[in-house]
């Protein structure tokens, strides 16, 4: 049979929308103590000065009507407390303040330290007790979500820390085109014409041809026509479809109902798991893109830089930005039969085995295991840690491995 | 207690469809971000040019929007999912 990295003939990478580490998965270290999320006793203060601690009172929707801030100041308060002194601390206390600018009300503005009971996400925690769970994956920018997917395509954002459109300041190639250059198969599945893609200016303008939806994601899972190298988005909006049925967005973007983002979810997963040949032959990652204002304990720590700096008048804060740590942690899940049930991958709590990942990861591995490393890249990207030695030389029975009912 | 074969995914309430919501910053900027693109196809796409992105509310509003300019930029795509 040979080894997983002999059978691996796919990459797919799904990525979802703004949601950190500790709001999905904080509520598994009770069962699972090598998790690192919450022991319960995890607070930040609120506007009048009392602490109040983390708490499993996540509602699917409902809850989060103010879209939590996650542009770069906002996320700096968040972290910094709002401190802009030199030797500022990072200690992860300025959540409830930050929201509290937003809603100004002190009991809603303490929902931000909310996280789910794992009963309330079949999906995401069984994925991530039956597969890996990265506890050091951190979302690339402490900022928004355009350039954080720019480095889950680039390895870098040019230079970007906002949501406004970036351009292409070095001849870097995102995963796709090095990969297309290369003769190898590489695609971005869209939901559909009515949810788009978030990978529009430099991508979908210039090469449409590196697109499709997710039905022909479908499609191509079971024919076994799925690309070497897929990059799959849920759908961004709720909207009726051509034939008059309701869709919901699935992206779990606060407000939207985080259950539909299980579904697809358990949707790609089946895709891919249902089809034999495919299911031996494909690494996926489920990871999220930022943190979406939402509480996480663990610090950002340090990177690579690469290359650029964001001056004040772009961070929007008294400080240039030198691309040199990371965002805050967001959830990050391997799933492959290579990969030992119960598979905790260590983050910064270890300071011995401990492995940081982040965006720029996904680009490294893509280009690692598919060209070699051969291509012109960001100093950032080639420091990255890179994911498929998570996978073992031993496949899981095909009765070892969960199906989800939908 | 081990972890069962087939783990059953509930079903998201009818409810939750809600494309009145109000659209988030993701939403604006994507409709900025399409805008920036079409004008590569300026020609053919005048009158969804005349959108202003920056008056859209809904989600429902940014989704229409969204897909005729996807439409243009994308035009091989499979159907809609069912």
């Amino acid at each position: 049979m040979g080894t997983a990295l002999d059978n691996l003939q796919h990459l797919v990478v799904l990525m979802m929308e703004n949601r950190s580490f500790d709001h999905m998965l904080g509520g598994l270290k009770k069962q699972y103590p090598k998790i690192n999320g919450l022991a319960g006793n995890e607070a930040n203060p609120d506007t009048t000065g009392a602490m109040v601690q983390v708490t499993a009172t996540a509602q699917f929707e409902g809850q989060l009507k103010e879209d939590p801030d996650h542009h770069f100041p906002g996320v700096d308060l968040q972290i910094f407390g709002g401190s802009q002194a030199s030797d500022r601390t990072a200690a992860m206390q300025g959540f409830i303040k930050s929201y509290f600018t937003q809603v100004n009300n002190v009991k809603t503005s303490r929902a931000i330290m909310s996280y789910f009971a794992p009963a309330q996400l079949p999906v995401l925690t069984t994925l991530a007790t039956e597969f890996a769970v990265f506890n050091g994956w951190f979302s690339s920018i402490p900022g928004p979500t355009i350039c954080n997917r720019a480095f889950a395509h680039y390895g870098t954002s040019f230079g970007q820390v906002s949501m406004d459109i970036f351009y292409l300041l070095d001849p870097i190639l995102s995963a796709y085109e090095r990969m297309i250059a290369a003769g190898k198969t590489a695609k971005i599945y869209y939901y559909d014409q009515t949810s788009s893609t978030m990978e529009i200016v430099n991508l979908l303008k210039n090469q449409p041809q590196l697109f499709g939806t997710f039905p022909q994601f479908l499609a191509d899972c079971k024919s076994g026509a799925l690309p070497q190298y897929s990059f799959v988005e849920p759908c961004y909006n709720d909207h009726t479809g051509d034939d008059g049925g309701a869709i919901l967005a699935s992206d779990q973007h606060p407000d939207h109902d985080v259950r539909e983002g299980e579904r697809f979810i358990a949707t790609v997963y089946n895709a891919i798991r249902t089809n034999p040949n495919l299911w031996n032959s494909t690494a996926l990652l489920v990871v999220y893109d930022e943190h979406g204002g939402l509480y996480d304990h663990v610090v950002p720590p340090a990177c690579t830089p690469d290359g650029y700096v964001a001056q004040p008048s772009a961070t929007n804060t008294p400080q240039a930005f030198a691309f040199d740590r990371l965002g805050i942690r967001v959830p990050a899940i391997l799933v492959s039969p290579w990969i030992a049930r119960g598979t905790v991958v260590p983050g910064p709590e270890d300071p011995v085995n401990g492995r940081v990942f982040e965006h720029a990861s996904i680009p490294g591995t893509v280009t690692n295991f598919f060209l070699q490393g051969d291509a012109k890249r960001t100093v950032r990207e080639q420091k990255a840690q890179t994911y498929l030695d998570l996978l073992t030389d031993q496949m899981r029975p095909d009765g070892d491995c969960i199906t989800f009912d939908l | 207690m081990a972890t069962p074969m087939r783990i059953n995914v509930p079903k998201t309430p009818k409810e939750s469809f809600n494309p009145g919501r109000p659209a988030s910053h993701l939403l604006r900027s994507q409709a900025v971000h399409l805008q920036e693109a079409l004008a590569k196809h300026i020609g053919e796409i005048a009158s969804v040019l005349a959108i202003n992105p920056y008056k859209l509310r809904t989600e429902k509003e940014f989704g229409d929007y969204a897909k005729k300019v996807t439409a243009i930029l994308h035009p091989h795509n499979s159907p809609p999912p069912k």
